[in-house]
């Protein structure tokens, strides 16, 4: 991957996936990330057992490897003043500051942006929080699971009403990865400005902010009319009002997604491709306007035909067809898609206990064709003497804040 | 042996950076570790031979030496014969 970032350097105080994740993406496109990481425990991240309800190893832990690869971790004690010195020093160096502590934390330890500014006003402060930076939940944290999901109203979207209530996320880190680009799209931006103008900009990403720009279509559209879309139950047919939109099962219980949204174009070689070309010519479907008002009848013939033929068959098969369609994959079947692989969706890094090479997920933008090329998590503490001595800090001082517990 | 400064594996090519520990002898592979590497310094001894990772902190039982791996090797470290073990984060339980 072209190094766009190189010789920035981000100083990441901030736990989790959501603000990290940020660091880690501006970590592939080559900036130099320091992670602050608790002295004794590390990054809170890297005590989680399971992952929806799946053993993690700790040794080989996605929730640590996802949010982190390509930074160097250097352990400091935020709450002592002393290490509090060390991240202003630190600071100093540093081209962003990245931060999801909140704001009453930010004040008390003294490293919110006028504290941060004080000893380098050229810094770009970049925070991610749960609400937002403002108002009167400002110092209310959260997680993806809550601010994202939950409170967003997207939980309620996603459910279908028949259900006893709202499903849950289903994927770990879902709304943090998707707003940990948001961050590191904002940064970019911010960095974009400061170079032409000089100025240095505070940057913003809550993880609402995040969950109401994906799901801004239906929120303006609510606004508008009063009332929003929700999911169906799941159901083999077409959508009402179109039959070439729907989930339809294959004969051993597979998916195949149609979402042809408009039609007309396609009705001939949809009705072909399903082996049923004498469709095209009932007049109930002949046309954009009858299909559409015969969707029901048009989705029986379909779903019959969807029924007859197991899953690799359509899979196969439907590969020519003009109309758009998906197989309904799981994330594991993704993991060897050769259409994922053939984008570099995949990249390896060493494993931290010398085992088997570990498979990382790729950030979704990509420069030039090129595949992310970086290294593989930190220890916690892995890189603080080797940060502090490039920074010219002597031996004596480093061991003296180590007695002081101010690092490790 | 000074904290600071780095050591070198007489037998692979382990390198370590000594972050604690003051005048202590400690070995890799076997055999002590030096400032300069000789060009044959003979060959990892089969009891210390399961390897040093990068960026891993290793330390013994009574804390008075760590040294912070920063090139790999064959050789595994020890202080007078007995292995150092790896220094974990002491992280907090947590679960989705």
């Amino acid at each position: 991957m072209t190094q766009i970032m190189k010789g920035i350097r981000v100083l990441e105080v901030a736990q989790m996936t959501f603000v990290p994740a940020a660091g880690a993406i501006l970590a592939d496109w080559g900036a130099d990330v320091i992670k602050i990481e608790h002295p004794q425990r590390g990054d809170s991240q890297r005590g989680f057992v399971n992952m929806g309800g799946i053993k993690v190893n700790p040794k080989r832990s996605p929730f640590v490897e996802h949010p982190n690869r390509g930074k160097r971790s250097v352990g400091v004690d935020i709450t002592k003043p002393e290490g509090m010195e060390v991240i202003y020093e630190l600071a100093k160096t540093a081209d962003v500051f990245l931060t999801n502590y909140l704001p009453n934390r930010r004040q008390k330890l003294k490293f919110d942006v006028e504290h941060i500014r004080a000893v380098n006003p050229n810094i770009i402060y970049a925070r991610g929080s749960a609400y937002g930076d403002k108002g009167p939940e400002r110092d209310t944290g959260g997680f993806d699971g809550t601010a994202f999901w939950n409170r967003s109203g997207i939980a309620t979207a996603m459910s279908p009403e028949e259900l006893s209530g709202p499903i849950s996320q289903g994927i770990p880190a879902f709304g943090d990865s998707i707003g940990g680009m948001n961050i590191a799209g904002g940064i970019s931006a911010a960095l974009f400005h400061r170079e032409r103008t000089g100025e240095a900009l505070e940057v913003d990403v809550s993880l609402l902010s995040t969950a109401w720009w994906a799901a801004g279509t239906s929120i303006d559209m609510g606004i508008d009319c009063g009332q929003v879309s929700r999911n169906r139950m799941p159901t083999s047919g077409g959508n009402p009002g179109n039959p070439f939109m729907g989930n339809y099962t294959t004969s051993d219980g597979g998916t195949i997604n149609m979402c042809t949204l408009t039609p007309g174009p396609h009705i001939r070689n949809v009705f072909e491709h399903l082996g049923i070309p004498e469709a095209a010519d009932d007049p109930r479907f002949a046309t954009a306007e009858s299909l559409m008002q015969n969707w029901e009848p048009a989705s029986d013939l379909i779903r019959e035909q969807f029924a007859s033929q197991s899953f690799d068959y359509w899979r196969e098969h439907l590969k020519t067809m003009s109309g758009q369609w998906a197989p309904v994959l799981d994330l594991l079947q993704i993991a060897e898609d050769e259409q994922a692989l053939a984008n570099d969706m995949l990249f390896e890094v060493e494993a931290g206990d010398g085992g088997e090479p570990i498979k990382l997920v790729r950030g979704p933008i990509q420069f030039n064709h090129e595949p992310v090329r970086t290294t593989r998590a930190p220890e916690a503490s892995e890189h603080t003497e080797i940060v502090l001595m490039e920074m010219g800090m002597e031996w004596d001082k480093i061991e003296s804040l180590k007695e002081k517990g101010a690092i490790a | 042996m000074k904290p600071g400064t780095k050591l070198k594996s007489a037998v692979c090519d382990t390198e370590v950076m000594v972050i604690r520990g003051t005048d202590a002898v400690v070995e890799c592979g076997g055999a002590p570790m030096v400032e300069e590497k000789a060009t044959d310094g003979g060959a990892v001894d089969a009891a210390f031979a399961d390897g040093t990772q990068m960026g891993k902190r290793y330390v013994d039982a009574d804390g008075t030496v760590e040294l912070l791996c920063v090139k790999p090797g064959q050789g595994s470290l020890s202080l007078g014969g007995v292995a150092l073990t790896i220094k974990e984060a002491k992280s907090l339980p947590s679960s989705d």
